[in-house]
């Protein structure tokens, strides 16, 4: 198979959201045909360049994904898939980033602020992120802010992604800054904020670096934050 | 996903003594009462094949044992072809289909809320326009050429039908002229008259008057289609408290005896012709007596045609999807939507006027066909039904995601989305803000886009050499 063969493929797979042969494409077919993980195993053992195995392969997919996900062909499912299968591609490449001079691409944390038990669009972000590339921690739901914060100390992440659902929480993402603010590491970290009650407006107000309406715009943002 | 020829049925307004008591007092009207028939042929017919004629009143009466053994002649299923085979359907058993209707001498245009006279420019353009509505499985030819003679009406409605959609083309017929020229053309486009009734390109309609009256021009109508072995649609159109009793009930023998008239007819023209039986019954506005096109009660009587075509074995032409509005308002999406619904849902085979129509079935408009192709998707969405099986039951799924844990991210999620859910083509599900980003347009307005977008792009005609061939050998056809 030839080496634009192999990473066309790759890009072919992440937008059907195949992770492995077992998967099926969109339209149900595929089935038994190599997916992403087989297809990225195989272009390491032909030593193909792990930059074109990113760029020309994932990178590019995801690209399409998101256009297809503004134009409203996809779904929410259909973007995590996608977004897996680089996450899974990315795990098999993660050892041979050094080597190939690719700086891998920063840590996130992510949390649902405290009273709000509302994950799937905080677990939603975490896939996307890893298929972008990023190390993702999730701490979860109805976080503290002083968890967070402790977490921060620890974790050293370079972003923080908090996470809101009801009207009646989104204040304490306000609460989490202001525990950040005193404990001395605000500066230390970006905050980005999402969750459907939350506006840029408001991300403003309560001092946030960011905010995402979607998924998409979630890691857009956090591109944007990491190239300034 | 496309979905159509699913299987209806899951609404029954009939119970099967009230089928039974239905088709008890048809045959007590078929035999004891009769029917009127003003085509000397026709009667001459009914005559031959035992039917004890009046020939001062002009009525055919037949025992009872004489009609059942003629309906029992007409195929339970008829094979209604596209110029594209994915296009075909088989119309019988409680398979649903749906399409356009007619035939409407106007055209609404929704951005002046104006009404202007329909032209063959029209029916070329709907025919492309239809041709792109998935949702809509066949074409019947929904408006009538108003700048043409009579004359020409018929050759010119059918070749717009043909020129400009791969689906399969039904339509009303007007002189027997006409006729013979429509069928010329047919098989022109199938290649021969033997491929003609192999794949039939196009079907045709012949009413009856109801109550209990054969016209004696659709008389001879009926017997030319039925001699040439087209499709024939025999629908009836009574009207509560006008052309039948003002009861449902009543309303029902009047319609199932005046369409079962035709099948008769051509049954003993040529047993075991294609013959539909059909209902455009619905009920009056008892002010002034105006045929009403978007009643519950219109809804209903054609769900119980259904069952009684079931009950006879024949396949199913209804009438449901109009809506008397003037506009395309609130009135005009809940009335196309309910009887298109009650239709669906009583397996009718097909339901005809499904999309375009407005204004007591007087008025098409664009827009309407597109709004319409949104709402018969969801239609079929609703015939479909629920399907449980392990697979949709998910019990291993639920095991794996466990309490407060969820379903976006998972592979069954994706598999079963687009088949479980039905994807709206226009309804709007924008957040306000979107919406409003994207010029917080009303219905009409995106329908008028998609419209545009759908006309332009890319159109269909029929091949250089078939076109060619009609057009000089077929007069007074409008290129």
């Amino acid at each position: 198979m030839a080496k634009k063969d192999i990473i066309g493929l790759i890009r072919e797979n992440v937008i059907q959201g195949r992770v492995v042969q077992d998967d099926e494409s969109l339209d149900g077919g595929m089935v038994g045909e190599p997916g992403v993980t087989e297809l990225v195993e195989e272009a390491l053992a032909k030593r193909l360049d792990v930059r074109d195995i990113i760029n020309k392969g994932l990178t590019e997919a995801m690209t399409l994904v998101g256009q297809k996900f503004e134009n409203k062909e996809y779904y929410i499912p259909d973007m995590l898939a996608s977004a897996e299968a680089v996450g899974a591609a990315m795990k098999l490449l993660e050892p041979h980033l050094a080597q190939s001079g690719i700086k891998p691409k920063g840590k996130v944390l992510l949390a649902t602020v405290k009273g709000d038990l509302h994950d799937i669009g905080k677990n939603i972000v975490t896939i996307l992120l890893r298929g972008a590339g990023y190390t993702v921690k999730d701490l979860g739901n109805n976080m503290e802010p002083q968890s967070i914060v402790n977490a921060v100390r620890v974790e050293k992440p370079q972003f923080l992604g908090l996470s809101a659902l009801l009207t009646s929480t989104m204040v304490n993402m306000g609460d989490t800054i202001q525990a950040l603010e005193e404990s001395g590491l605000r500066d230390n970290v970006k905050v980005i904020i999402g969750g459907a009650p939350v506006s840029e407006e408001y991300a403003k107000s309560i001092g946030a670096d960011g905010y995402g309406s979607d998924g998409f715009q979630a890691l857009a943002v956090i591109e944007s934050l990491t190239s300034t | 996903m496309i979905r159509k020829g699913l299987a209806g049925g899951s609404y029954q307004p009939l119970t099967k003594e009230s089928i039974a008591k239905i088709d008890q007092t048809v045959m007590r009207v078929v035999e004891e009462v009769g029917f009127e028939v003003n085509s000397e042929a026709a009667l001459k017919l009914f005559e031959r094949a035992g039917a004890r004629v009046d020939r001062e009143e002009l009525r055919a009466r037949l025992p009872e044992a004489k009609a059942r053994e003629l309906i029992g002649m007409a195929p339970p299923e008829v094979k209604l072809c596209g110029q594209e085979e994915k296009h075909d359907v088989l119309l019988g058993g409680n398979r649903v289909y749906t399409g356009t209707g007619g035939t409407a001498l106007y055209i609404y245009e929704p951005a002046s809320k104006q009404t202007r006279s329909a032209t063959l420019k029209d029916l070329k353009r709907i025919a492309r326009l239809v041709n792109r509505l998935d949702n809509i499985h066949l074409f019947m030819l929904p408006t009538y050429p108003n700048e043409l003679p009579i004359e020409q009406v018929d050759a010119n409605r059918f070749f717009a039908g043909l020129d400009n959609t791969t689906k399969h083309v039904m339509g009303g017929v007007y002189t027997l002229g006409g006729i013979k020229q429509v069928l010329r053309i047919a098989e022109i486009a199938a290649g021969s008259a033997e491929e003609l009734l192999e794949r039939p390109l196009i079907s045709m309609i012949g009413c009856s008057i109801s109550p209990l009256k054969m016209d004696a021009n659709y008389g001879d109508l009926v017997i030319e289609i039925a001699q040439r072995g087209i499709p024939l649609v025999c629908p009836a159109e009574p009207l509560c408290g006008a052309t039948s009793p003002i009861t449902l009930a009543g309303n029902l023998v009047i319609q199932t005896t005046d369409s079962l008239m035709g099948v008769m007819l051509s049954q003993i023209v040529k047993p075991g012709t294609p013959v539909i039986f059909g209902s455009v019954a619905t009920n009056t506005d008892l002010r002034d007596l105006k045929y009403l096109a978007g009643s519950v009660e219109m809804g209903l009587l054609n769900a119980a045609g259904a069952q009684m075509a079931q009950f006879y074995h024949l396949p199913f032409y209804a009438t449901g999807g109009m809506t008397d509005s003037k506009v395309l308002d609130a009135q005009s999406g809940y009335e196309s939507a309910m009887s298109n619904l009650l239709c669906a849902l009583a397996g009718a085979n097909f339901i005809h006027d499904g999309a375009g129509m407005m204004e007591f079935a007087l008025t098409a408009c664009y827009e309407k066909f597109v709004i319409d192709n949104e709402i018969l998707g969801m239609v079929m969405r609703a015939v479909d039904g629920i399907k449980v099986n392990d697979d949709t039951l998910a019990f291993d799924l639920i095991k794996e995601v466990g309490p407060g844990g969820n379903f976006v991210a998972a592979k069954h999620t994706r598999r079963f989305m687009r088949r479980e859910h039905y994807q709206p083509t226009l309804s709007d599900r924008n957040s306000r803000e979107e919406w409003e980003a994207k010029g917080g347009k009303a219905l009409w307005q995106k329908a008028s886009e998609k419209v545009r977008r759908l006309i332009a792009d890319p159109k269909y005609h029929l091949p250089a050499e078939v076109r060619q061939q009609i057009l000089s050998e077929i007069t007074g056809i409008v290129d």
